[in-house]
């Protein structure tokens, strides 16, 4: 049997948030339902192209995933702030094409070479579950 | 999409930020839910239920984007410090000599100061090095610290042994009492007994005296309450850390080797640990002794039991709860009553109470906390003085930097820096030479309170303080750095950043100047700052010109004695066991043996001699003379040989000399000096009076004119001397030959010697020429006055290379005008009167200033002046004219190269 070791890198380091600790809704999931660190992941591939607003990101997850995987919008926003306190985004004002202030993010540098590493990790993962899963024996 | 702004949003804005960004995300998905055919409030409510709990999200990411911001701020602030430092060490590098000059000067100032507060809090400040010093209680007179009284009359201020023991018996707050008193000149060897002895500095303590104090043994044991039970006198010593380091280096079998102090063998228990020494500040104990070994090591003059030796100070350790008012008022009354009890009713007893001495004793006793509490404060305001004119010059410094370096600032401005943040970076530049000045000078600081602790001591031995840095000390150091940073550093940043940019950037550079908000400004405060340096450095020259006239007056004061021809000779004849007839004897011998000798015009003797640090006072009667209180039939006395007003060089203006027919059981007889002739006597003759000591009547049979027998600077007192052989009122115990030489006193030092051995080879001589010895006793004032006169060389050097600087400054400026000037006739003399003539008008504002300043501070000095008054116009007139001097010599220079402009050249540059 292989030796397998998971490196999913925002599921590596325990996060602790303040709302966590002040565990004024603990039973919700931060990341909306998804798998821990998927959403980061989605994230960074979202903004791949250039920049884009919060809400732009939203409909391209959606779409993306079929509307199948973001249950809710708000553990959006908390993840783009969280990426962007880590230093993987930054943040601009502009405006949106109905000419509206709104906050745009882009990936920095070290948020390409996020983005990168996740998508090695997460297919590294992937394809070891899905090979335990279609195991017969 | 445009940008319009980086996203760096205030604190304040953050929640703001966090709510616009939400609320534009529910506006799309509303919008985008009603173009699927909702009605709009049903649309907002589908929006904000995807969105999920909106309160939530909020906080969490004003939570996230307000620990981002601190953290950029904080990583901001020090990448700005980074290169700040790293922008100032460049620059420092670049210009090496700018950065020595201000670097050595300052340090020089930060040292000066330093070095001097080292001392102060050495001194003045420092608590004993003991276990709970505050609850120590001091009880005697600090002065009174190497004294020993003998009298039937009790005091307070310092203490017998019987008296000591009544307190520490029976006093209810304290939990223990320790006695110290002068050990003397013990002869002490460590190794054989051959050669000389050596004298390490002593002291005799009761057994409870460490344990007391709380100081444990670095080494063996201290003392212990029974090494004074009465009756005992266990033959140990305790030794000092020092003494242990430099005599027995430091070998822990030191502890149980015997020593031989006073013939005696000792053995030594214990070391002190370092740091310790004793509780005493300005001495420095090398070896202690229990008190009862006193009258084994001096069995000729026993103190232990005899209520008339008064010797000790008392430090006694409060009880928990007993405050120091209480320990006051119980002390006051104890030994009120001990004096009531005690003294004999005999004479008319003062009806003033005797004076008690009673005070915290938590930085132990001292007599040079009061002898140097104003010099160490005067040469504080000293040092303070010059570091405050070192701060005005490398002002000047930065200010003409400055003016190089109106471009730099421009170009920096103009690229977007903050002026906050060039002040910042200037700021950085003077701090990081205000460190390294630091750093050199606390090396300065080090070396210089030694040299001034050797410079206050006599013979080349120091004066015993610790001078090693301690915290309070440092912190003074850095406070000061910090307060010199802004004197000097934050005027010029400030002027520096407030560039007008665009004549800097018209790139002329002649306009540099002015585009650097004003040549004109340059120059005001740049004459701002000659005036004050003049001002200030005046005090310093008016004080040293007052302490060093003070000091020639106090050398050549009249002594009324033939001071440059004597030589005193210390005879240790009591060491030795001579006493009554045979000691007669051996002065007889003595006197014979050395007045043959060439080159002596005549020989005396006498107990206290001449500037020995010993004087004898006493009480008596004086009949037919009413007395207002004890004081008024006090005197000081000397008993002396035959021949004696002749041997010292004195006058007598009535009567006759000691002679030689004045022996044991001839008529007392008595000579007094003019003052005390006068004071019982006045306007008849006093020889032939009487006074009487207990049932001995003493008769005058000569006068002298007053001498100063043991203090330059003392006014006259009541002496009178008896006669050394008569013994009339108590045996003499110690004895100083006088030997008054044809010439040179120092050639018959061995001679003398040489004689005095030949009648008993064991006897211990010292000589000393007395010149020598007055010198030494006042190595202080000598050097307080070669302080402040390098002080005030020193200030006379920075207030002329200051008016040197910004004269040579201002006529740059001119040089167009002063071209000018010459090529429409005027002469080279012209142009030179007219500069000095502006330098002159600074310096005359300045001294305008400085004189009543000066003699506002000088003031201060009053007490250290001998036959000086502070207003002194001399000095004054002196310190004016030297200043003046000195900045006419740095303007000339200037002034000279000015004339020297070629017209045509200058000119051309306009």
């Amino acid at each position: 049997m292989r030796r397998f070791k998971s490196q999913l890198p925002s599921a590596a380091a325990p996060r602790t948030f303040p709302y966590e600790q002040d565990g004024k809704n603990p039973m919700m999931d931060p990341d909306g339902g998804l798998l821990r660190g998927t959403l980061d992941l989605l994230i960074l591939k979202a903004l791949s192209w250039g920049p884009r607003h919060g809400y732009a990101v939203a409909e391209w997850i959606h779409g993306a995933t079929d509307h199948t995987l973001l249950v809710e919008e708000g553990p959006l926003y908390t993840a783009l702030h969280r990426l962007e306190r880590k230093g993987w985004l930054e943040a601009e004002w502009g405006l949106s094409e109905k000419n509206r202030k709104a906050k745009y993010y882009q990936l920095s540098r070290s948020g390409r070479q996020q983005l990168r590493a996740e998508i090695t990790s997460w297919e590294r993962y992937a394809v070891a579950v899905s090979k335990a899963i279609a195991a017969t024996t | 999409m445009r940008k319009i702004f980086k996203h760096e949003p205030a604190p304040g804005r953050i929640a703001g930020d966090v709510d616009d960004e939400l609320a534009f995300h529910i506006q799309e998905r509303t919008e985008k839910l009603i173009g699927q055919g909702m009605s709009p409030d049903a649309a907002r409510t589908e929006a904000l239920k995807q969105f999920g709990d909106m309160r939530d999200v909020r906080d969490s990411c004003v939570t996230l984007d307000r620990a981002r911001a601190s953290e950029v701020r904080r990583s901001r602030r020090f990448e700005e410090l980074r290169q700040d430092l790293a922008y100032a060490w460049r620059s420092t590098r670049r210009n090496p000599g700018f950065a020595l000059v201000v670097i050595l000067t300052l340090a020089l100032g930060i040292g000066a100061n330093t070095a001097i507060f080292t001392l102060v809090d050495a001194v003045l400040l420092r608590k004993l090095p003991v276990r709970e010093p505050d609850q120590l209680f001091a009880i005697g007179n600090p002065t009174s610290v190497g004294n020993v009284s003998v009298s039937d009359r009790q005091r307070a201020d310092i203490m017998s042994y019987p008296q000591y023991r009544h307190i520490r018996d029976n006093a209810r707050s304290f939990s223990g009492v320790l006695a110290s008193g002068r050990g003397g000149r013990l002869d002490v060897y460590v190794g054989e007994p051959n050669g000389d002895p050596e004298h390490p500095s002593t002291r005799f303590v009761s057994g409870n005296y460490f344990s007391v104090l709380g100081v444990p043994a670095f080494i063996g044991r201290t003392f212990e309450d029974r090494d004074d039970r009465e009756g005992q006198a266990p033959p140990i010593a305790v030794i000092s850390h020092g003494y242990w380091t430099r005599r027995f280096a430091s070998e822990p079998s030191a502890i149980g080797r015997i020593i031989r102090v006073q013939g005696q063998q000792l053995t030594i228990v214990g070391v002190t640990p370092p740091g310790f020494r004793g509780e005493i500040v300005g001495s420095s104990p090398e070896l202690w002794l229990p008190i009862t070994l006193q009258p084994v090591l001096n069995p000729y003059q026993p103190m232990l039991e005899d209520m008339q030796y008064q010797w000790f100070l008392l430090l006694a350790r409060r009880n928990d709860g007993v405050t120091e008012s209480q320990a006051t008022a119980e002390m006051t009354t104890m030994l009120r009553n001990w004096i009531d009890e005690k003294t004999p009713p005999r004479g008319a007893r003062s009806q003033v109470p005797e004076p008690v001495y009673l005070a915290s004793g938590a930085r132990g006793f001292s007599w040079v906390r009061e002898e140097y509490r104003v010099p160490l404060f005067t040469l504080m305001a000293g040092v303070g003085l010059v570091l405050l004119m070192i701060c005005a010059n490398i002002a000047n410094l930065l200010f003409a930097r400055a003016i190089g370096r109106g471009r730099e600032m421009g170009v920096r401005l103009s690229l977007g820096a903050g002026r906050a943040r060039l002040v910042r970076q200037l700021l950085t530049e003077s701090l990081l030479l205000a460190l390294f000045a630091t750093g050199t000078g606390l090396l300065v600081a080090t070396w210089g309170s030694r040299i001034l602790l050797l410079m206050a001591g006599n013979d080349d031995t120091p004066v015993p303080v610790d001078a090693n840095l301690s915290l309070p000390v440092l912190g003074f150091t850095v406070l000061l750095t910090i307060l010199a940073l802004g004197l000097f550093g934050l005027a010029p940043a400030l002027r520096t950043s407030r560039v007008d940019l665009a004549s800097v950037m018209r790139a002329q550079s002649r306009s540099l100047a002015s585009g650097l908000g004003g040549g004109p400004g340059r120059l005001l405060s740049g004459q701002l700052l000659i005036t004050a340096q003049v001002a200030l450095s005046l005090v310093l020259v008016l004080g040293a010109a007052l302490l060093v006239r003070s000091l020639s007056r106090l050398q050549n004061t009249d002594t009324g004695l033939d001071r440059d021809r004597l030589l005193v000779v210390d005879v240790a004849a009591q060491q030795r066991g001579y006493m009554d007839e045979r000691r007669d004897q051996l002065l007889r011998q003595v006197t014979e043996r050395v007045t043959a000798l060439t080159g002596v015009k005549a020989v005396s003797f006498s107990e206290n001699g001449i500037f020995s640090g010993t004087e004898s006072s006493t009480n008596f009667f004086v009949p037919g003379f009413t007395a207002r209180d004890e004081n008024d039939t006090t005197a000081y006395y000397d008993e002396v040989g035959p021949g004696y007003v002749e041997a010292i060089g004195g006058r007598l203006i009535e009567g006759r000399d000691i002679s030689d027919r004045d022996v044991a059981g001839s008529v007392p007889v008595i000579l007094v000096n003019q003052t005390m002739a006068q004071f019982y006597w006045p306007g008849r003759s006093a020889v032939g009076q009487t006074i009487r000591y207990h049932q001995v009547s003493l008769e005058v049979v000569g006068v002298l004119a007053d001498t100063k027998d043991h203090a330059l600077d003392s006014k006259p007192v009541r002496r009178f001397y008896l006669a050394y052989t008569q013994r009339a009122i108590e045996d003499p115990v110690a004895l100083r030959v006088l030997v008054r030489a044809t010439d040179d006193p120092a050639l018959l030092g061995n001679p003398v010697a040489a004689e005095i051995r030949a009648i008993d080879p064991e006897l211990r001589v010292r000589h000393e020429p007395l010149a020598v010895t007055i010198r030494e006793s006042i190595a202080q004032e000598r050097m307080m006055a070669r302080l402040a006169g390098g002080f005030g060389v020193l200030a006379l050097l920075l207030a002329a290379i200051g008016l040197y600087g910004l004269m040579t400054f201002a006529t740059s400026r001119r040089t167009g005008e002063i071209g000018l000037r010459m090529a429409l006739g005027a002469k080279r003399g012209d142009v030179v009167r007219m500069v000095l003539l502006e330098a002159f008008k600074l310096v005359g504002l300045g001294l305008v200033v400085g004189v009543p300043f000066a003699f506002a501070a000088t003031r201060l000095l009053k007490n250290q002046l001998f036959d000086v008054p502070a207003g002194d116009p001399v000095s004054a007139i002196v310190a004016v004219a030297v200043l003046t001097g000195a900045a006419a010599l740095a303007a000339l220079i200037p002034a000279l190269r000015a004339s020297r402009v070629d017209p045509m050249t200058a000119l051309r540059q306009e």
